[in-house]
C-alpha cells in the first residue's frame, strides 16, 4: 500500500501550514505601514485589547501546535503496517475529564482578564470630552457641543476627519441618520455600531499627534466600501488652534474674485444641502442649508472649513495631492500638527478629483442620486447628485472651496 | 411499491391488493424515467434528489464566489459593481448555508439516517417529498431574483433597516425573503419527520445509546432547527410585511429598534452554524473509526458533547453583536458562554484523535478528507477562541479574520466532512466506487487552494481589511510583507486551485457513472447498519428487519475478538451476511405509493410567496393549487389500486430481491 508517501506529505503539509498561520499571525503584529493594522495601538484603549490578544494568541497558537503535533505523531504512528484489528476500545473516563477540565481551566483563565478588560472599556468616568458622532449613507459627521473647558466655547461641525487632542479621554457618541454603521479606528479602539435611534458609546484616546485611519465596518449599502474616516490626533496647543480656527466668522471673498463669483455659484448650486457658517446672500441675509428637503438622511457635510480636512466625499478621496499626502501622513509626531492645520493650499489641491467630483459626483462614487430612482425616498436623494455644472461654474467653485479653510 | 408479499424464500414477489380507500385521486403507481423520481416517496430516492440538487447550488455559489476573488484580486477591482458585488457576496452566503450546506446534510440524512436506524424509510414519506420540493422551489424563487431585476443585496444577515424598501429598493430582497421561508419550512417538516423517525423506527435491540454518530448528530440538529427556525421564520415575517405591505417593524422613524432584527435572526444564525458543522461531525465520527478499525472514542462523550453544543448554541446569538451596542454586562456574559462552546468541541477533537490512537489506519480518500477536517476545524476553532474574547472581537469583527475563521469551520470543517461522507458512502448509493486516485488529485487540490485562500485572510483582517467592500484601496493597504496586495492576490489565486479540486470530484463522478465496474457489498470493511444490505439498498432497504446488540452491530457480526491477544479476527464476510438476511426475507413488507400531491402542493406554495410581490392574483391562484392539493393530499388513498400498476412482467422484480453474486 502507497500510504507511507501521503502520511509524509499530509503530517508535513499540516504542520507547515499551521507554522504558517501561527508565524504569520505573530508577524503581521510587526508588519509597518499598514494604515488599519489591528496590532499597532496608539492609544491606552486599542491597548488593553492588544494586551488581550497577547494572552488569548499564544494560547491558543500553542495549543494549535501541540494537538496539530499529537495528530501527527498519531497519522504516523498508527498507519497501516499490517498491524492486526485492535482490540475494540470504547474510551476511557478518566482521560476525557482530564480533556474536558484542562481545556474548561485555560478558558476561566481566559474568561477573568476577558471580563475585567469588558469592563475597564466601558467605564466613562474619566471622560475629558465629549465628541457626537453621526454616521450617515455614505460618511460621518462630528459635532463637538461646547464645552469650555476644551476652548470649545460654539459648538463646532465638521466631517470625514474626526479631530481630537492627544492624550485626552474622548468619549465618542455614536448614532446614525439612515441605516447601521460602525465606527473603526483600529489603533485607537475597537469597533462600536452607530445605529439609528440609539446612542453608543466608544472610549477614544490617542498617545501622540497623528493620523490614524478608519473604516465603516457595518455593511451599510452601496458604497460601504467607500465609508472612510481618519482620526487626526493634535498636541493640545495645536488642537486650541485648531478649534480657534473652526470658531472664527466667515469671510467672504473679495470683490471681484473668481472666488467671489464661486460663492454665487455655491449659494445657488450646493448651499440648499451644505452649510457655510455664515454665508450671506447679496441682501445680507444669513443662508441657512436645509438638507432634509433633498437629502434622505437629511445632512449633508458642513463645508465651513472644509479647505482644514485632507480628505473629502466620505474621506473617500484626497483633497490633497499625492506629495502633500505623503509629507503629512508620514510627518514625525512633533511636526505633524503644523503640517495638519497647514490646511489644504492651491499647491497641495487635488485639483482634478475635487473637479471630477463636482463635475459628476455619482460617476466618482456608487450613490442612490438618479432622479429617476428615488421613487420609494419621495425623490429624496442618498448621496450627492451630478448638479450639471459647467467648467466655468467649476473653475469658480474650487476657487471659492479655496478660500473655507 | 404497494405491498410486496414475498415467501420466504427468494422466489418473484407478488404485488398485492389493498383494501380500496376513500379518494377523489389516483396514487400514482411507481413508473419508469422521470415519473420514477417526480413522484417518488423513497427516502433514497429523495436522499440523492438533494445531494443533485445541493451539488448544483454549490457550484452556482462556487462560482459567485470565485467572482467575488476576481474583483478583489486587484485594487480598485473592475469586474463587478458595487451593486452586484453586494448582490453576489449576498447570495453566495444564502446559496452556500441554505442551498447547499442545508440540503446536502439532508442528502445524507435521508439516505442514511433510516438505514443507519434499521428502518425501510422516513416516518412520513410525503411529507419528506413536500420538503425536497418546498427546498427546489425556495431555491428557484431565490435565484430567480438574478433575472427578475437583481438579487438581494444585503448581505446574508439581511440587517435592518437597510433590508428596508427605502435602502434596498429592488425587489432582490423580498425574493430572498420568500425563498427563505420556503426553504425554511422544507426544512422544519424535514426535522419534524426525522425526529419521528428516529425516535419511533429503530430496529429492535437499537437503543439510544446503540444508535450510530451520525444519526445522533443528525437528531441533534434536528431539534435544533425544530426551535431555531420558527424564530427566522417569524422575522422574516415581520420583513415581508414591512416590504411588501408596509409596516414598520424595523423602520427607526415609527420608534422600531433595528436590533431586534439582529437578535431574532442570530437566535436562528448561531444554532444554524451547528446545524451545518453537525451533520459533518457525524460522518467523519462514522469514517474515522471504520478506517481506524477501532469504534468511537468515548462514544458517550462524543454524542453528549454534540447534544451540548447545540444547547449551548442557543445561548451564544450575541457573540455576532459584540459592536453592536449590547452593553458590557450582556457583552460579558455571552463572550464567556461562547468560551464555554470551546469545550465540547474539543473534547470531540481529541475523541477522534484518541479514536485513531492505537488504530490500524487505513488512508483512503475519505480518511484523508475526515482527517483534513480536524486539522483544520481545530485552526478555525482555535480562531474561534480568540474572538470569543469579546475586546479582541471588537477588533476582528467584520474583518477579513472573521472570514477566515468560518470558511477555516464550514469549509475546511463542514465542506471537508460531506466530501468524506461522499467517497465513504459513493458505493453504497450508487453501486461503484469513486475513482481513488482522481480522490487523492480532489483532496490534495481542496486542501491546498483551501489554506491559500483562506489563510491569508487571517493576515488580511489582522492588518484591517474589513469584509464586504466591493473594492479595497491601495491607501490602505500598506507595505512590506503583510501588504494587502500581495495576500488578495494569493486569497484569488487559491480560490482557483480549490475550484480545480471540485473540479476533479465532478469528473471523478462523471467517470465513475460511466464506469461498468460494480463496487464490493462492503468496500471499507464497515461498521454499521447500512452496509447490511445491497448497494445500493434495495428498495425496502432491508429484506428482514436487523435485531440490534452492539454500537457497530455490522462489524460485530464480521469479527470476533480474540480472548488471548484481544485483537479482532473476521468470522464473516460482509456479503454472507447479506445473503443471510436475504435467505430470511420478510414477508408482507409495506411501503408508500408515490404521490402527486408534494410538488403540486410545492408550485402552490411557490406561487403563493410569490403573490407578496406580483400581488394578489398570484397568491388566490397560488392558494387555490395549495388548497386543492391539500385535499388531494387528505384524500388520497393510502395505496394505489392494484389495476393501476403495471403487468408485471416475469424478470421486473428481480432487482428487489437479487442475489448477491
Amino acid at each position: 500500500m502507497d500510504t507511507v508517501s501521503p502520511v509524509k506529505s499530509l503530517t508535513r503539509r499540516i504542520s507547515t501550514t499551521i507554522a504558517g498561520v501561527a508565524g504569520a499571525v505573530v508577524l503581521a503584529g510587526c508588519a509597518q505601514n499598514a494604515p488599519q493594522d489591528t496590532w499597532q495601538p496608539k492609544g491606552d484603549n486599542a491597548q488593553m485589547i492588544t494586551s488581550l490578544d497577547k494572552l488569548v494568541f499564544p494560547i491558543a497558537g500553542i495549543v494549535g501546535v501541540l494537538v496539530s503535533a499529537f495528530a501527527a505523531y498519531i497519522f504516523v504512528k498508527f498507519r497501516d503496517k499490517g498491524q492486526a484489528i485492535p482490540a475494540q476500545s470504547h474510551g476511557k473516563p478518566i482521560v476525557e475529564i482530564v480533556l474536558t477540565i484542562v481545556p474548561a481551566l485555560i478558558l476561566t483563565v481566559v474568561g477573568v482578564f476577558t471580563f475585567r478588560t469588558i469592563m475597564d472599556l466601558a467605564e466613562t468616568q474619566d471622560t475629558e470630552m465629549i465628541i457626537n458622532v453621526t454616521g450617515q449613507q455614505w460618511w460621518w459627521e462630528y459635532d463637538y457641543p461646547a464645552q469650555a473647558d476644551q476652548g470649545i466655547t460654539q459648538p463646532i461641525i465638521t466631517s470625514g476627519q474626526l479631530v481630537i487632542p492627544e492624550d485626552t479621554n474622548v468619549l465618542l457618541r455614536e448614532t446614525s441618520r439612515d441605516v447601521i454603521h460602525s465606527f473603526w479606528i483600529p489603533a485607537l479602539n475597537g469597533k462600536k455600531d452607530a445605529v439609528p435611534g440609539r446612542i453608543h458609546l466608544l472610549r477614544m484616546q490617542a498617545d501622540q499627534p497623528g493620523i490614524y485611519a478608519g473604516q465603516c465596518t457595518e455593511f451599510c449599502g452601496l458604497s460601504h466600501a467607500n465609508m472612510r474616516m481618519e482620526a487626526i490626533a493634535l498636541s493640545k496647543e495645536d488642537f486650541a488652534k485648531w478649534v480657534a480656527n473652526q470658531q472664527k466668522p466667515y469671510v467672504a471673498p473679495a470683490e471681484g474674485t473668481l472666488a467671489k463669483e464661486g460663492e454665487g455659484v455655491f449659494i445657488n448650486q450646493c448651499a440648499r444641502c451644505h452649510q457655510v457658517n455664515g454665508i450671506k446672500d447679496a441682501n445680507g441675509k444669513a443662508i441657512i442649508s436645509a438638507p432634509d428637503e433633498n437629502v434622505y438622511s437629511g445632512a449633508a457635510p458642513n463645508l465651513t472649513t472644509l479647505m482644514t480636512r485632507n480628505t473629502f466625499a466620505g474621506a473617500m478621496f484626497d483633497m490633497v495631492n499625492q506629495k502633500c499626502r505623503a509629507d503629512v501622513w508620514n510627518a514625525k509626531s512633533e511636526e505633524f500638527g503644523a503640517k495638519y492645520l497647514a490646511g489644504v493650499t492651491e499647491e497641495c489641491l487635488n485639483e482634478k478629483t475635487l473637479r471630477a467630483w463636482l463635475r459628476n459626483a455619482p460617476a466618482m462614487k456608487p450613490m442612490y442620486a438618479d432622479p429617476a430612482k428615488l421613487e420609494k425616498t419621495n425623490g429624496l436623494y442618498r448621496g450627492m447628485p451630478n448638479l450639471g455644472l459647467t467648467e466655468d461654474d467649476i473653475d469658480k467653485l474650487v476657487a471659492y472651496l479655496l478660500t473655507l479653510k | 411499491m404497494a405491498i410486496i408479499e414475498r415467501p420466504g424464500t427468494g422466489t418473484t414477489p407478488v404485488v398485492a391488493t389493498p383494501q380500496q380507500t376513500l379518494g377523489a385521486v389516483k396514487r400514482p403507481v411507481e413508473t419508469k424515467g422521470w415519473r420514477e423520481w417526480l413522484f417518488t416517496v423513497d427516502h433514497k430516492k429523495i436522499g440523492i434528489m438533494y445531494g443533485v440538487v445541493a451539488m448544483v447550488f454549490f457550484i452556482i455559489g462556487g462560482v459567485e464566489a470565485l467572482l467575488i476573488r476576481l474583483q478583489l484580486a486587484m485594487p480598485d477591482g473592475q469586474i463587478l459593481s458595487a451593486d452586484k458585488y453586494n448582490q453576489m457576496f449576498t447570495m453566495h452566503a444564502t446559496t452556500m448555508v441554505f442551498l447547499f450546506a442545508m440540503p446536502m446534510a439532508g442528502a445524507f440524512a435521508n439516505y442514511f439516517l433510516p438505514l443507519q436506524i434499521g428502518a425501510r424509510d422516513v416516518a412520513f414519506p410525503r411529507i419528506n417529498a413536500l420538503s425536497l420540493w418546498l427546498l427546489i422551489i425556495g431555491g428557484l424563487v431565490l435565484n430567480a431574483s438574478w433575472f427578475l431585476g437583481g438579487a438581494a443585496d444585503g448581505g446574508w444577515f439581511m440587517y435592518a433597516p437597510n433590508s428596508g424598501p427605502i435602502f434596498s429598493p429592488s425587489h432582490g430582497v423580498d425574493f430572498w425573503v420568500i425563498g427563505l421561508q420556503i426553504a425554511g419550512v422544507a426544512s422544519l417538516l424535514g426535522s419534524i419527520n426525522l425526529i419521528v423517525t428516529v425516535v419511533n423506527m429503530r430496529a429492535p435491540g437499537m437503543s439510544l445509546m446503540k444508535m450510530p454518530v451520525f444519526t445522533w448528530m443528525i437528531l441533534v440538529v434536528q431539534f435544533l432547527l425544530v426551535f431555531s427556525l420558527p424564530v427566522i421564520t417569524v422575522a422574516l415575517v415581520l420583513l415581508m410585511l414591512q416590504r411588501s405591505y408596509g409596516a414598520t417593524f424595523f423602520d427607526v422613524s415609527q420608534g422600531a429598534d433595528p436590533l431586534l432584527w439582529q437578535h431574532l435572526f442570530w437566535i436562528f444564525g448561531h444554532p444554524e452554524v451547528y446545524v451545518l458543522i453537525l451533520p459533518a461531525f457525524g460522518i467523519i465520527s462514522e469514517v474515522l473509526p471504520t478506517f481506524a478499525r477501532k469504534p468511537l472514542f468515548g462514544y458517550p462523550f462524543v454524542v453528549f458533547s454534540g447534544a451540548s453544543i447545540g444547547l449551548v448554541g442557543f445561548g451564544v446569538w450575541a457573540h455576532h453583536m459584540f459592536a453592536s451596542g449590547l452593553g458590557p454586562v450582556s457583552v460579558a456574559v455571552f463572550s464567556v458562554a461562547t468560551m464555554a462552546i470551546a469545550i465540547p468541541t474539543g473534547v470531540k477533537i481529541f475523541n477522534w484523535l484518541l479514536t485513531m490512537w492505537g488504530g490500524k489506519i487505513w488512508y483512503t480518500t475519505a480518511m484523508n478528507f475526515a482527517i483534513g477536517l480536524v486539522v483544520l476545524f481545530t485552526i478555525g476553532g482555535l480562531s474561534g477562541v480568540t474572538h470569543s474574547v469579546a475586546p479582541s472581537d471588537t477588533q476582528q469583527t467584520d474583518t477579513y479574520y472573521i472570514v477566515a475563521h468560518f470558511h477555516y469551520v464550514l469549509f475546511g470543517g463542514m465542506v471537508f466532512g460531506l466530501f468524506s461522507g461522499f467517497y465513504y458512502w459513493w458505493p453504497k448509493v450508487f453501486g461503484k466506487m469513486l475513482n481513488e486516485k482522481l480522490g487523492a488529485w480532489n483532496f490534495w487540490f481542496m486542501v491546498i487552494g483551501m489554506n491559500l485562500t483562506f489563510g491569508p485572510m487571517h493576515i488580511l483582517g489582522l492588518q484591517g481589511q474589513p469584509r464586504r467592500m466591493y473594492v479595497w484601496t491601495e491607501a490602505r493597504a500598506g507595505e512590506g510583507f503583510f501588504n494587502l496586495g500581495f495576500w488578495n492576490l494569493i486569497a484569488s489565486i487559491g480560490s482557483f486551485i480549490l475550484a480545480v479540486g471540485v473540479l476533479f470530484f465532478l469528473i471523478n463522478v462523471v467517470i465513475t457513472a460511466r464506469s461498468k465496474k460494480q463496487a464490493p457489498l462492503d468496500p471499507w470493511d464497515a461498521r454499521t447498519l447500512e452496509w447490511l444490505t445491497t448497494s445500493p439498498p434495495k428498495a425496502h432497504n432491508f429484506d428482514r428487519i436487523p435485531v440490534v446488540h452492539h454500537l457497530d452491530e455490522f462489524f460485530h457480526r464480521k469479527y470476533e475478538e480474540d480472548t488471548a491477544t484481544h485483537t479482532m479476527k473476521k468470522v464473516a464476510e460482509g456479503e454472507d451476511l447479506v445473503r443471510v438476511e436475504e435467505e430470511a426475507a420478510d414477508a408482507h413488507i409495506h411501503l408508500p405509493s408515490p404521490s402527486y400531491w408534494p410538488i403540486v402542493l410545492s408550485v402552490g406554495v411557490g406561487l403563493l410567496g410569490l403573490g407578496t410581490i406580483y400581488g394578489i392574483p398570484m397568491i388566490v391562484l397560488g392558494f387555490a393549487i395549495t388548497l386543492f392539493a391539500s385535499y388531494g393530499w387528505i384524500l388520497e388513498p393510502s395505496v394505489a389500486e392494484e389495476i393501476d400498476f403495471e403487468p408485471s412482467n416475469n424478470d421486473g422484480n428481480t432487482k428487489e430481491i437479487a442475489p448477491l453474486g
